[in-house]
């Protein structure tokens, strides 16, 4: 159950950090922008993405500041950090180790 | 920099919880919105996508305390909630949380109250530098004990060991010193010092100066520095004070400085010394002739020395015994062979770090002390048992809402913490009323009119130290239950079915702790009832002297400035004033306080063998004494007129002093003398009946002290303070007229004491009233604590026994049968907790009973009263604690009766 979670955290942290390296964005875009870029093959639960966020900016990962939305609105844009950044290189390094491993498990398997 | 980020992140978090807050509603209302419109966007209607986006969405309050977690302000926020829930929780058992904080709080407040005197007494740091090379020299007793330096002389003997001691200095013990201040008399203490005084301490006066050993000279001008407590108690720490002049025994005497702050006298019992004065001061300042004359200050002296460096206590004393024969060939007369301060051969060398008050005084002060600590300490312990049986009372009452959380899912270390917080809260409130208490109890003490001053303070020690006593009991006591109360086994808690298994041991333990606070608290009470049986002998006594319409007028012509022979003219002028007031049909001159006697030792004539100092006692007297007092005479005459300065010492004895010194009641002619007067033989020239006396010896009371003389102020060179008159009329009335003559035969003349004899009296029984007082306030309190167990412990068997109860009550039982079956164990409670208390009040009556009616405490006897077994104060103490015991027990028994039987089946 919990190694589970891990993974998954984990990977949402990866994903929203890649999400917002282009560019700041608040939380409902951040979803919104995840499930079109994964063809709507991956949806992120509202339940998981605030704690994530909060999480990442206490880390110093991410900061946080209003904005405006497209929609002329007060939102909460998320932005990443210097350290953030470095973070996101080990973390899709990681990643991309994880991934062509497990890969490799199932073609050969 | 990452962990400045988070401590900073977290610092925000906390300061600005608020913005916090509605930032994160704000940011999740805007998801909300945004979600909506999308939904919007693709057909639903407005409501409808609403809907659907709060359910995409999950519980808000989930993700914001998810939110809330992530960010590490959990434990913070849970603390506040613990908080919160707990002082809703604690308000909401306003009974339980007020039986506690009041058990916590006498209990806590009678231990920091009682410390506090003990530390004020016992405990304190050694403000001395360098306190190991410091040492005390005693001349030792006749027995061989140390006892005091006795002559001036001595001590400049052992002070010439200079290649043994760096410096010595010498003090004589508290000596009583009235003074004129702010236009009235004060009492107070003074010590006769060395100008090295303060130098041998390493200790420097908080203003001013020391004296210099200039001032030390016979005819030097009178200096003295003054104690820092009397200073900024008595003059307002006024830095003016320095230079002024201060009337002391009616001398003047310039302030040249003021005491280390730390420091409160060389005997430091909790009493602090209001003057030193120069050693040679004694002489001017003290009445007694004796004082004034003779080659060397005959006073008992502490002297203590600093060590050469390098030098050993070994050493040390190795050099008092060779100077030990030297002293002992020449001492004065006066203090060999008998008496108070008589001494023998030896000197006694040791460190002052090892001594606490005096070698002698130290062991008995210890024991009293630390009676004094256990008995409070027992009061603490059965109030963290009666805490813990409240706590557990709780825990059982609460299984089930506890039960009921564990399964809604809260973990067992959030109950724990819930639990844990509610008895710190307690804890800490009980600590808080403790120290309100301590402090409010210390006051009252202090307002105690005691004749001297008394330095007594919650200090920070005492502080923690009941602080740390609350954080203990909350902790362990909150901590034990709340384990217990989560260790259930969820099922057949929620179905209530299983009542838990009763832990016999545990209940033996506080049944067994029941019964030990019974017992106290009847032993409290037992010993309260001795006391006051004291103070009601000592009211019926019969004083065996004149006490209605009895005034008396203490003055001190030396305070106005008057020599000697125009004194003697102004005090006949003002008796002969005051006879003539109309209604006064007897009145009389005395020196002191009549009645005020001191303890003397004496020597017949004829006899080789010398009285101890406390069985006779001596009382200044003068014509017309014994006709104004009504104290009627045996044999032989009272003084008068014939007897002179010039004349013949002569005293009068009481009937049992003539039976036991002289074997007859008719001892007229017979001679005796006080065995430090070598030469001044007595002839005893009347007896009169026996009398009770004023003696300071036991606190003041009204002594029974039959064996006493008399001597006539005639004789003595003294100069007569006291009027002393009878009146057919109101005595209080009297008073004003007294006042008025004194005023006018000059006035100058300071108004000492104006009381009537039955005020004199009165007053003079404060001591023990203030003993009895604090004795029955703590015997009442044991009762309280208790009850407030007994009240627990009863209420605890009937949370358990609900269910047998509602059961037994369907079947038929009556209310009373219920009753009964509660209250039955609390009964046998009370009944062996009384009988064990009351067995050891009478072993203590015997005890004392036992002795001779005096207990050597070292530096002095102490009279013990012997009290009668008094069954009914013994009934009345059992009847007492019965009839509090069974109310304690009686309300939740009565509950238990009256519980509906289907809502005790269901049990909540």
């Amino acid at each position: 159950m919990s190694d589970q979670t891990d993974v998954l955290q984990g990977t949402l942290d990866l994903l929203i950090m890649r999400t917002i390296a282009l560019e700041p964005l608040h939380g409902w875009a951040i979803a919104q922008r995840i499930q079109q870029i994964s063809d709507d093959l991956l949806r992120v639960r509202q339940g998981s993405l605030y704690p994530a966020l909060h999480r990442l900016e206490h880390q110093g990962w991410i900061t946080a500041g209003w904005g405006a939305s497209e929609n002329n609105r007060r939102a909460r844009f998320y932005a990443l950090t210097k350290a953030g950044r470095k973070q996101l290189e080990t973390e899709v390094a990681k990643w991309e180790r994880l991934s062509a491993g497990v890969n490799l498990v199932l073609q050969r398997t | 920099m990452r962990a400045w980020h988070i401590v900073r992140s977290r610092l925000r978090s906390l300061f600005f919880r608020g913005g916090r807050e509605s930032d994160l509603n704000e940011e999740l209302q805007f998801h909300l919105e945004r979600e909506t419109e999308r939904l919007q966007a693709s057909g639903l209607s407005r409501e409808d996508a609403r809907l659907q986006a709060l359910r995409l969405f999950g519980g808000v309050e989930q993700i914001k305390e998810a939110s809330r977690d992530a960010r590490g302000t959990a434990a913070v926020d849970a603390l506040s909630r613990d908080t919160r829930y707990a002082v809703r929780r604690l308000l909401r058992d306003w009974r339980f949380t007020s039986a506690a904080v009041l058990t916590l709080g006498l209990a806590i407040g009678a231990n920091t109250a009682i410390f506090s005197v003990v530390n004020a007494v016992l405990f304190r740091d050694s403000p001395f530098a360098e306190p190991d090379r410091l040492v005390n020299i005693y001349q030792n007793d006749l027995g061989g004990k140390p006892l005091v330096v006795v002559s001036y002389d001595a001590y400049r003997e052992m002070a010439q060991y200079t290649d043994i001691f760096a410096a010595a200095m010498a003090a004589t013990i508290p000596f009583p010193a009235r003074y004129l201040h702010e236009g009235g008399i004060r009492s107070g203490t003074a010590e006769y010092a060395t100008a090295t005084y303060l130098d041998v301490l390493g200790l420097r006066p908080s203003l001013g100066r020391w004296f210099e050993s200039t001032e030390e000279r016979p005819g030097a001008p009178l200096v003295a520095v003054l104690g820092y407590q009397t200073w900024t108690r008595v003059f307002r720490a006024d830095p003016s004070v320095l230079g002024r002049i201060v009337r002391i025994e009616g001398a003047p005497v310039t302030i040249v400085g003021i005491g280390p702050a730390n420091y409160r006298g060389t005997l430091d019992v909790g009493l602090a010394t209001d003057f030193w004065m120069p050693v040679t001061a004694i002489r001017e300042l003290n009445a007694m002739p004796w004082m004034r004359a003779g080659p060397t200050i005959i006073a008992p002296f502490f002297v203590k020395a600093r060590l050469r460096e390098g030098v050993t206590v070994a050493q040390a004393k190795a050099a008092m015994d060779v100077l030990a024969p030297r002293l002992a060939a020449a001492l004065p007369e006066e203090v060999r062979g008998g008496g108070e301060f008589a001494v023998g051969t030896g000197i006694t060398l040791v460190a002052t770090t090892d001594v606490r008050i005096h070698p002698q005084a130290d062991a008995p002060f210890m024991a009293i002390a630390s009676g004094l600590l256990v008995v409070v300490g027992l009061v603490l312990a059965i109030a963290c048992s009666n805490l813990a049986t409240l706590l557990l009372v709780r825990g059982a009452a609460r299984t089930k809402e506890i039960s009921m959380r564990l399964a809604l899912g809260a973990t067992r270390r959030q109950i724990v913490r819930h639990l844990l917080t509610e008895s710190l809260l307690l804890s800490l409130a009980g600590g808080i009323a403790g120290c309100i208490l301590a402090w409010w109890t210390l006051r009252v003490l202090q307002g105690v009119e005691l004749p001297v001053t008394v330095d007594l303070a919650v200090d920070y020690r005492v502080l923690a130290f009941a602080m740390a006593l609350s954080l203990i009991t909350g902790v362990a006591f909150g901590l034990a239950p709340a384990l217990k109360a989560t260790k259930i086994d969820l099922l057949p808690a929620l179905r209530d079915e299983g009542v838990l298994p009763i832990d016999h041991r545990r209940l033996t333990l506080k049944n067994a702790l029941i019964v030990v606070q019974v017992a106290v608290s009847v032993l409290l009470l037992g010993v309260t009832s001795i006391f006051l049986q004291q103070l009601a002998e000592a009211r019926e006594r019969r004083v065996g002297y004149a006490v209605d319409g009895v005034a008396m007028l203490e003055t001190d012509p030396r305070f106005a400035g008057h020599p000697a022979a125009a004194v003697a003219n102004m005090s006949d002028e003002l008796l002969r004033r005051i006879a003539a007031v109309p209604g006064v049909e007897s009145a009389a001159l005395s020196y002191g306080l009549p009645m005020e006697s001191a303890a003397v030792a004496t020597v017949v004539e004829g006899a080789s063998e010398t009285r101890s100092s406390g069985d006779v006692s001596m009382v200044w007297a003068g014509p017309g004494f014994f006709e104004t007092l009504r104290i009627p005479l045996l044999h032989g005459r009272v003084f008068d007129a014939r007897d002179r300065p010039g004349t013949p010492s002569v005293a009068v004895v009481t009937e049992t002093m003539a039976r036991r010194y002289f074997g007859t009641v008719d001892a007229v002619g017979r001679r005796f003398r006080n065995d430090n007067q070598p030469n001044a033989w007595m002839e005893v020239i009347g007896v009169v009946r026996d009398t009770g006396a004023r003696s300071l010896s036991a606190g003041d009371v009204i002594a029974r002290q039959p064996s006493q003389f008399y001597r006539s102020y005639t004789q003595s060179g003294l100069v007569p303070t006291t009027v002393v008159a009878r009146t057919s009329g109101n005595a209080a009335a009297l008073l004003g007229a007294m006042q008025r003559e004194l005023r006018a035969v000059d006035v100058t003349l300071p108004v000492i004491t104006a009381q009537t004899m039955a005020q004199d009296l009165e007053r003079s029984q404060v001591a023990p009233k203030v003993v009895a007082t604090f004795l029955s306030a703590l015997g009442g309190l044991g009762l309280v604590l208790a009850s407030i167990g007994l009240h627990a412990v009863v209420a605890f068997a009937v949370a358990r026994r609900s269910r047998e109860i509602g059961i037994r009550m369907a079947l038929g039982a009556a209310s009373q049968q219920v009753v009964w079956s509660v209250a039955r164990g609390v009964a046998g409670l009370i009944g062996v907790g009384t009988s064990i208390g009351l067995v050891l009040t009478i072993l203590i009556m015997l005890a004392l009973r036992a002795t001779s009616g005096s207990a050597d405490i070292g530096i002095g006897n102490l009279d013990v009263y012997r009290p009668n077994i008094d069954p009914v104060a013994l009934l009345a103490i059992a009847v007492v604690t019965a009839v509090v015991g069974v109310a304690a027990a009686f309300v939740p028994a009565r509950r238990a009766a009256r519980m509906d039987p289907l809502v005790a089946l269901r049990h909540e």
